[in-house]
């Protein structure tokens, strides 16, 4: 049942606003999460999900402590979405020795609760037998190892966490604007429902204002003023693991940039740079990806022949440090509460943040939130597990009770830890259910089923973010017509709607895949057309379709 | 920590992950892999799939787009990647040359080194013959009884005994494989007659050892590797020029390796030896001098690991063979090119399902009315000889090196 008051209202349903909802609801308060598109749908769904332990940042101390910590946290409350990378750094010559002692002294410092080793020198031909694509004229490499999560998963567990607390969360719900009375205070949010065309409004005590790269608008719309430094940044991700392990190099201009093993896949990047333009249609440019292959080319000479599959693009929300390169921005968060500097009373709003400080950042903002309410409750988000991670699983066990693959079984694992029982038993009514549904991920019909009943996804594009439906090296080809007559069948769609949302997620693939369309992707692409134009007629298909920024020639 | 210690660190951890670093001479094959465009071409082609269904082997594409994408979770493939037969025909007609097989390999090497536990039972126990005995097979424990058996199958097909050879600087290494060595010995003594009779200057090993394909195909790389040493060690010792065998798997896997391993003697299935170095006008000639024979209709079973994984110009050899010999009919079977079911070693884990995939190349056979099925391959002939007399049929089945030898004359 939708309730009408709230005691706080959480914007954003990234990594900062999902975790700040889970605080929230964690600690008892009456909360509201309203996005304006789906769970993880912006900046946090595009990055790679590193939950480093802030090496970059050793002229940060404080940041690199805080980082530690929150890998040691993320190890205990997420540990089935969460991986460990071994990675290379490969030295070309003695400079880049020279420069890289005070990287490996700071990011030495925390490693004994991270349960990693110091950072140590291999020699070439050790690092040359663990990846055998480096450059053969190396002279030696530095290893260390870092944590990866699913950043997908990560913001939809909060936010089911936050649910099972009894936070509402409502997705496809813009806010455009505040109710605000003479006494420059918030009374209400005002939102508008993308799925319904409604708008509706909702009474809030407090809101926090964790919508990312458009925090300063959310911000302007309450009338208030959000000084904030956008940053672009785009990755390259190639099919399947091409790499052994994580490897890291500088790029031309002195940055580092990284290519990582993540998932079934290898993300290459990033790039950074200052960027006024709107969120929702950038897309990587030529120059970016080149930047990054060629960077990349200097220790990995072959990585060009490797197979992209397609680019990501985001935008970071940084705080507004100015006459300083990005690489020199603080990497730490602000917190600001806008009634101390004359702003509106009960906006509090972030700027900065990682992904992996979402925890912390959400702990900081709900200590105040609870502050402001007269409230003294302790934070437990760093101890009470997401859900999923109560328990190992035994695959081989339960592969062997619900005849379904291990590999499957395994990919559902790393999804929903202990929780993947629940899509197990809608086979045992179902057994039809088993089908594979996506082939490379692979996801069977019982978790698309499971998904759209518990997840609360409206859209092809949804399902992916909670499935991985759709990301492996066909992009979607064979997968978009099966998911969408599930997702129809759920939801209850029409033939239209069923149309358009094929388009949207072919339009969302296209987005990536169009900027590095090259070498064996075309003939998957090639594939693709055949399939939507040739055999699905999308093209000629006469529904009420907006085509997007970056379908140009249609 | 030192470098060197750093290193073993390392490892550590890749262990601990379940990364077994590529090989430079494995980055091919993955790159390979990453071309597949999931068109799904092949599976319509794979025989495990027809013969047992999607959901128990889930066919070369999801092995290309689905289980080989991310080594840490290659253990989570056991239960379907020890299905594959090696066949390669899904690599024959796949668009991309996606080359299956040897991933299958790589992946079932991982399995092996991270999860041992997963490796079928079957495989483990040739696994340990092969340690004890550098030989996939058991061998007799009494030399005597191994020669009896042998003699009597001689007598029994009416080939000739020729005492082996064992010299140095011979022009030819005569390599029966496992299967000829040790079980099916009429195999062995039909080439050595054949090369008698044209006058080869062969030899044999002086102690016979595998190829190492059995332990390639179960994924214990490192086993494979020593083999393959040991064997090489063995040529170089002899002074050979090149190399005959009469087993499929074997031709492939020398071949193979004489390339990667630089032994400078090349490997040839003895039918391609035939006819490149022996040639048809010697071979019709002799073929020709056989005494009286029987009209006798055949057909004709390739391979695998001759059509797809050396050449199909060797069956084209086969059947021109076949063609000079008077008084033989070869009715070819629409199944002649479907894989036996007895590859990868599927059929010593999982025999129903090597069984199941040869019941298409059964039901071909029978209609094509042949009473002889003749292949040049020990190994292949065991599966089907088997299986044909569980169902009963009456097509009796000839290994085709034997089958040649019986058509030559008496050597004098
Ligand atoms: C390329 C790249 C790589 C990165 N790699 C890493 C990494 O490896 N490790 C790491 O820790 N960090 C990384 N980061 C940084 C990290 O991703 C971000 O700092 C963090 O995820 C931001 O999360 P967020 O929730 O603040 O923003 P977002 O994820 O952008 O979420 C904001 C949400 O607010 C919603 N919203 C906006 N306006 C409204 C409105 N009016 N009403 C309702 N909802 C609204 C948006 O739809 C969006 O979903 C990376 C960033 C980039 C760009
Ligand atoms: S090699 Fe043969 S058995 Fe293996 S997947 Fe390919 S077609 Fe199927
Ligand atoms: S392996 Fe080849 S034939 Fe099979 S799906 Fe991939 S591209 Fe198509």
């Amino acid at each position: 049942m939708t309730k009408s008051k709230f005691d706080v209202v959480v914007i954003g349903g990234g990594s900062t606003g999902t975790a700040v909802a889970r605080d929230c609801a964690m600690r008892g308060l009456q909360t509201l999460l309203l996005e304006r598109d789906d769970i993880a749908s912006a900046t946090v769904g595009t990055c790679a999900g590193m939950i480093s332990s802030g090496l970059k940042y050793r002229d940060e101390p404080d940041m690199m402590k805080i980082c530690s910590k929150e890998v040691v946290y993320w190890n205990h409350i997420a540990r089935h979405i969460i991986a460990k990378n071994p990675i290379l750094a490969p030295l070309l010559d003695l400079s880049d020795a020279a420069s890289d002692s005070s990287y490996m002294e700071s990011y030495s410092e925390h490693v004994e609760e991270r349960d990693v080793p110091a950072m140590m020198f291999l020699t070439p031909d050790a690092s040359i037998e663990i990846e055998p694509m480096l450059h053969p004229e190396i002279i030696a490499s530095v290893y260390y190892e870092e944590y990866f999560i699913d950043p997908f998963r990560l913001c939809l567990l909060q936010a089911l966490d936050a649910r099972n607390h009894g936070a509402e969360i409502r997705t496809y719900c813009e806010v455009i604007d505040f109710e605000i009375n003479d006494k420059q205070e918030i009374e209400g949010v005002i939102f508008y429902n993308r799925v319904s065309g409604a708008t509706e409004r909702v009474e809030t005590k407090l809101v926090v204002n964790a919508a990312g790269p458009w925090a300063h608008k959310v911000a302007k719309s309450a009338k208030d003023y959000l000084p904030i430094r956008l940053n672009k940044g785009a990755h390259v991700i190639f099919d399947r693991r091409i790499v052994n392990i994580g490897i890291t190099v500088k790029a031309m201009d002195g940055r580092w940039i990284y290519l990582f093993p993540h998932e079934n896949t290898t993300l290459l990047g990033t790039t950074a740079l200052d960027t006024w333009e709107n969120p929702d249609t950038l897309v990587a440019s030529f120059d970016e990806i080149e930047y990054l292959l060629q960077s990349m080319e200097t220790v990995l000479p072959s990585i060009r022949e490797a197979r992209i599959i397609r680019t990501m693009t985001g935008v970071r929300p940084l705080v507004p440090d100015w006459k300083v390169p990005e690489r020199n921005v603080t990497r730490g968060y602000r917190i600001i509460d806008h009634s101390e500097n004359d702003g509106k009373k009960g906006l509090i709003s972030f700027l900065g943040g990682k992904l992996v400080t979402c925890r912390h950042m959400a702990e900081a903002v709900t200590d105040l939130v609870c502050e402001k309410l007269g409230k003294d409750i302790a934070c437990s988000t760093h101890e009470k597990p997401l859900p999923g991670n109560e328990d190992d699983v035994d695959i081989i066990a339960l592969s062997k009770e619900y005849d379904i693959s291990l590999h499957a079984l395994e990919r559902m694992r790393a999804r929903r830890g202990t929780e993947m029982v629940k899509v197990l038993e809608l086979t045992k009514e179902h057994p039809e259910w088993k089908t594979t549904i996506c082939t490379c991920e692979p996801i069977i019909e019982a978790e698309i089923r499971l998904s759209i009943r518990e997840e609360f996804p409206q859209t092809l594009n949804d399902l992916r973010r909670r499935l991985r439906l759709g990301t492996g090296p066909c992009q979607g080809t064979f997968c978009t017509y099966k998911a969408a007559s599930i997702l129809s069948d759920e939801l209850g769609l029409a033939g239209d709607d069923f149309l358009v949302d094929i388009l949207d997620f072919r339009a969302e693939r296209w987005k990536g895949i169009r900027q590095s369309m090259r070498g064996e992707q075309l003939a998957q692409e090639e594939l693709a057309q055949g399939m939507y134009a040739c055999v699905g007629n999308l093209d000629q298909s006469d529904v009420d379709y907006d085509v997007k920024p970056w379908e140009e020639g249609f | 920590m030192d470098e060197n210690e750093a290193f073993e660190y390392v490892k550590s951890t890749l262990k601990k992950e379940k990364i077994t670093p590529y090989q430079s001479d494995e980055l091919e094959i993955v790159k390979s892999i990453g071309a597949c465009i999931n068109c799904g071409l092949c599976i319509n082609h794979c025989p495990v799939v027809a013969a047992v269904g999607l959901d128990r082997f889930s066919g070369p594409r999801s092995i290309a787009v689905e289980l080989s994408r991310s080594p840490p979770e290659f253990w989570a493939t056991a239960d379907k990647v020890y299905l594959c037969t090696g066949c390669g025909t899904c690599r024959e007609v796949c668009p991309k040359n996606v080359n299956i097989p040897e991933i299958v390999n790589v992946v079932r090497a991982n399995i092996f080194e991270h999860r041992p536990d997963l490796v079928p039972k079957g495989l483990m126990i040739v696994k340990e013959i092969i340690e004890e005995h550098n030989l996939a097979f058991e061998p007799w424990e009494d030399k005597e009884e191994k020669e009896e058996s042998r003699d009597m199958r001689l007598e029994r097909l009416g080939l000739p005994s020729i005492p082996d050879i064992v010299k140095e600087n011979a022009e030819v290494l005569f390599y029966p494989g496992c299967q000829a060595e040790e079980r099916a010995q009429e195999v062995r003594e039909a080439a050595k007659a054949i090369l008698d009779y044209f006058d080869v200057d062969y030899t044999l090993l002086d102690e016979f050892s595998c190829c190492s394909l059995p332990s390639q195909l179960m994924g214990d790389a490192k086993t494979a590797r020593k083999l393959a040493h040991q064997l090489k060690g063995k040529v170089k010792k002899l002074g050979v020029k090149k190399i005959v065998t009469t087993c499929a798997g074997c031709t492939s896997t020398l071949a193979d390796l004489s390339v990667r391993d630089e032994w400078g003697a090349p490997a040839y299935h003895l039918l391609e030896y035939l006819v490149e170095e022996i040639g048809f006008e010697k071979l019709a000639d002799a073929l020709k001098k056989t005494a009286k024979p029987n009209d006798i209709h055949v057909s004709v079973h390739d391979p695998c690991h001759l059509i797809r994984h050396t050449s199909r110009q060797v069956m084209e050899h086969a059947l021109n063979i076949l063609r000079l010999m008077p008084g033989v009919r070869v009715s070819e079977s629409v199944a002649h090119d479907n894989c036996c079911g007895g590859g990868g070693m599927v059929s010593f884990h999982a025999s129903e399902v090597a069984n199941s995939v040869v019941q298409e190349n059964l039901i071909a056979l029978e209609k094509t009315g042949a009473e002889r099925l003749v292949t040049p391959c020990p190994l292949c002939t065991a599966q089907l000889e088997s299986n044909l007399f569980k169902s009963g049929s009456s097509i009796e089945v000839d290994d085709l090196t034997v089958f040649i030898a019986q058509r030559l004359p008496k050597k004098g």
